[in-house]
């Protein structure tokens, strides 16, 4: 290990990654930026679902999500349904300090696997549980997937057009990675506590909290006014005005959003037409949020008149917060993004090409996170980890493969 | 609790940064809100107000388990309180526009001289370097920025917000959240303390999967896709007859055998017709009507029982009405009702994740303005009862 990877926050960590697709995986993902040494459990045969999840590559078939957020993992195969694969994994277990999985309630204990089991082996183990509904509660056994979580946690429900039909909230899959950030920040804290009590753990994470943690006020407004938020298209006009998507002459969008008196009087400016500002027209909120058919009509007719690039020159000129609504080719074409280095380039092993993916988040002073691989193949470490951690022969190490256990 | 002997002093406005604070002090950290003596965090007044005059529900419910402390940063008396306070504290959160706390003499470099081991999260728009770094971010601009506004609605239509507007706020405090746990690690190895720098727009950025690879080897330019997704059919929302919807979700051939056989229909799953997810995806708009013909026959009960009979994914979309009303949200203490100075009981969610050993807990929602002004002067940096009062008369606190 040279100087940076053993001054990294999570260098000596070992994380087991035995769970698939997005979720609890991507936990382990950041895990792994900062240093942890994360080993990918996948099944013998096929491995993690991911890798066949979103468009696939010259890699075996590997799909670019698998590539990106499998990076800096170590793929060790194992058939935890076989005793002898569950026997291996209690050894890895022992060597490890966290466990991420995703299986359905009930399942590690089926195959003799449960937190009962595994503490016992290993009394600092913290393991992520995450499931579409958590470990306790009458859908436990429910199957969940992302977009079951966001209708289920009430984000679904809220994007569309006003009594249209609600649309995905952008990404199906930003529940999973939130998912995985409430895990991380959990393994953390049980990190913490067991430095200070040699004890460890287990995090039970829901994929529909994650979504429905994340609602400002939508829980208090109904529980004291029983307001029920409905869909409301490209504006949000509940508290400030305005706030929402425009389209400009060239046939794109930009995003405006004053929610403040002094922000709309930068808006105003910037349309050339200070005197909208007034306290007498709309220079105050109460009084825009009252009038916000016209004021939102304003701004409409203002940015139809001008292109993209003229709106947004116009409001950075007097620091209107606005953006371009920007599709994938943008960010590319992006000087910021540039600058933040958040795209990046990684050699896909054994293949001489890169692919590129986003960097890490987020960025630390004196310990940042690095990429220094993506995705494994399958199997790809499984002999160095059996060999290394556990001190297996190569003829054990065959005879396994031999049987289909790894 | 695993955080408690932390100190975390939360300086930020509103919730981008703020909201890991919340998560801190969820788990056992101390969290002092320092706010401007006039007014404080504007997020007091943003959303629906409520019996006091310095608070709404949102500040209720996200300034949880603080203490609130009056100072102006503007005044050179009040910096030097500042950094005295720094001097006592683990972590530091704040977000305002990049160069604004240099302005006021509270750069890293005075601040790691106050104290070498500080923790520094910095939440802005655009982060704190890049060209566009003073430009003004909220989460409405970051989701827009970031490239997930442009994915949420119709092909073709009006991009729509993505659920909430808060939503990047949420998410660069995750992430905020997660390297000042790093760096407390690192710094309980080292001593040496570190600043995090979050861009909203970056949080957002980093969620959406394959979106920047698919585009850098092959040109794709992801758009949006209404209801659906492009990885598997069907996948999206479908209305019922008493006017609901649910969410179906056949990511795999299996789950689409499980929906034929909930529809009745099992020769629709056979390798000839749409058993294969590429037929499915090819037929798509004929796959999907054939879900929207038997979803629109039946109530949204129906449809529910008949899908989690043969486990296929399905899930109401919820109104906040429904979540209030539904027995699994219960049966986890997702909705707490926790008491408010002069407000009475307010129901706000609860805290994630669950720990087995030491679950978090909300001790008070969003305090009074200043409610601890005089106890951390008296007490934590030993000011004279008199000096506070004197500070207090020339509003530096």
């Amino acid at each position: 290990m040279d100087g940076h990877e053993s001054n990294l926050p999570l260098a000596g960590i070992r994380v087991i990654d035995a769970a698939t697709v997005v979720a609890a995986p991507f936990c382990a993902t950041l895990l792994g930026e900062f240093g942890a040494d994360v080993l990918k459990v996948e099944h013998p045969v096929g491995g993690d679902a991911l890798r066949r999840f979103g468009t696939p590559t010259f890699r075996d078939g590997d799909t670019l999500t698998w590539l990106s957020e499998a990076r800096n993992k170590r793929s060790v195969t194992l058939n935890l349904q076989h005793p002898d694969g569950a026997r291996i994994f209690k050894e890895l277990v022992a060597k490890s300090d966290v466990l991420c999985e995703n299986f359905r309630p009930g399942t590690l204990e089926k195959w003799g696997l449960g937190w009962d089991v595994l503490s016992q082996i290993n009394p600092g183990l913290i393991m992520l549980r995450v499931t579409g509904y958590g470990q306790t509660g009458p859908y436990k056994d429910r199957p969940g997937f992302a977009r079951i979580a966001h209708a289920v946690g009430g984000i679904s429900y809220l994007a569309g057009m006003p009594k249209g039909t609600p649309v995905t909230p952008g990404s199906t899959t930003l529940g999973d990675y939130m998912t995985g950030l409430y895990g991380c920040i959990g393994v953390l804290i049980a990190l913490h506590y067991r430095e200070k009590t040699g004890r460890g753990q287990y995090i039970d994470a829901a994929l529909y909290e994650s979504v429905f943690r994340c609602s400002d006020e939508l829980v208090p407004a109904y529980g004291m006014y029983k307001k029920v938020r409905e869909r409301h298209g490209p504006h949000h006009n509940d508290f400030a005005c305005p706030h929402g998507h425009f389209q400009t002459k060239d046939g794109k969008w930009v995003a405006i959003s004053c929610a403040t008196d002094k922000l709309f009087a930068r808006l105003a400016k910037a349309m050339g037409r200070p005197e909208l500002a007034s306290s007498s027209i709309y220079g105050d909120q109460k009084v825009r949020l009252q009038h916000a058919n016209d004021v939102n009509e304003i701004v409409r007719d203002w940015c139809s008149s001008l292109t993209r690039a003229e709106v947004l020159e116009r409001c950075y000129a007097t620091a209107t917060p606005a953006a371009p609504l920007n599709d994938i080719a943008d960010i590319f074409g992006d000087r910021q993004f540039h600058a933040r280095r958040n795209l990046v380039a990684i050699d896909v092993d054994h293949t001489g090409e890169t692919i590129i993916v986003p960097n890490v988040v987020p960025k630390l002073s004196e310990t940042p996170g690095r990429i220094k691989s993506l995705g494994p193949r399958l199997g790809e470490h499984t002999g160095e980890v059996l060999k290394d951690l556990l001190g297996m022969s190569e003829a054990e190490i065959g005879e396994l493969r031999a049987r289909r256990v790894i | 609790m695993p955080l408690s002997g932390i100190r975390v002093i939360d300086v930020g406005n509103f919730l981008a940064g703020p909201y890991a604070a919340s998560i801190l002090g969820e788990f056992g950290a101390e969290v002092l809100k320092v706010e401007h003596p006039i007014g404080g965090d504007p997020m007091r007044r943003f959303g629906t107000p409520t019996t006091r005059h310095d608070a709404t529900l949102a500040w209720l419910s996200e300034a949880r388990n603080r203490k609130s402390v009056t100072i102006d940063l503007r005044q050179r008396e009040g910096v030097e309180l500042f950094l005295k306070l720094v001097a006592k504290s683990d972590v530091l959160i704040e977000n305002f526009r990049p160069g604004t706390m240099e302005e006021w003499g509270l750069g890293w470099d005075v601040l790691r001289e106050a104290n070498p081991g500080l923790v520094m999260l910095r939440v802005s728009g655009y982060g704190q370097t890049g060209p566009y770094r003073r430009r003004s971010g909220f989460a409405h601009i970051a989701h827009a920025f970031g490239g997930l506004s442009y994915l949420a609605g119709f092909p073709g239509e009006t991009p729509v917000l993505p659920g909430t507007a808060p939503l990047g706020d949420y998410m660069a405090s995750l992430f905020g959240a997660i390297g000042i746990l790093l760096a407390l690690r690192h710094k309980e190895k080292t001593g040496c303390g570190q600043v995090i720098d979050v861009g909203i727009y970056e949080a957002v950025f980093r969620l959406l999967d394959e979106i920047a690879p698919a585009y850098g080897l092959f040109g794709k330019i992801r758009e949006r896709e209404g209801s659906g997704s492009f990885i598997a059919v069907p996948h999206g929302h479908f209305r019922t007859k008493d006017d609901k919807w649910v969410a179906i979700a056949c990511t795999t051939d299996k789950m689409f055998e499980r929906l034929a056989e909930a529809m009745e229909r099992p020769e629709l799953a056979s390798p000839e017709l749409y058993g294969d997810q590429r037929k499915r995806l090819a037929a798509r708009d004929t796959v999907n009507q054939i879900t929207i013909e038997w979803v629109g026959s039946l109530t949204r009960e129906e449809v529910m029982r008949r899908c989690l009979e043969k486990e296929v994914p399905v899930g109401p979309l919820n109104s906040i009405a429904d979540i209030f009303e539904d027995e699994h949200f219960r049966a986890r203490g997702n909705l707490a009702c926790v008491e408010a100075e002069g407000v009475g009981g307010v129901v706000v969610p609860n805290v994630v994740p669950t720990l087995s050993e030491t679950p978090g807990r909300i001790t008070n929602l969003g305090p009074p303005l200043g409610n601890a002004t005089y106890e951390v002067f008296r007490e934590l940096l030993n000011i004279s009862a008199d000096e506070i009062k004197r500070l207090r008369n020339r509003k530096i606190i």
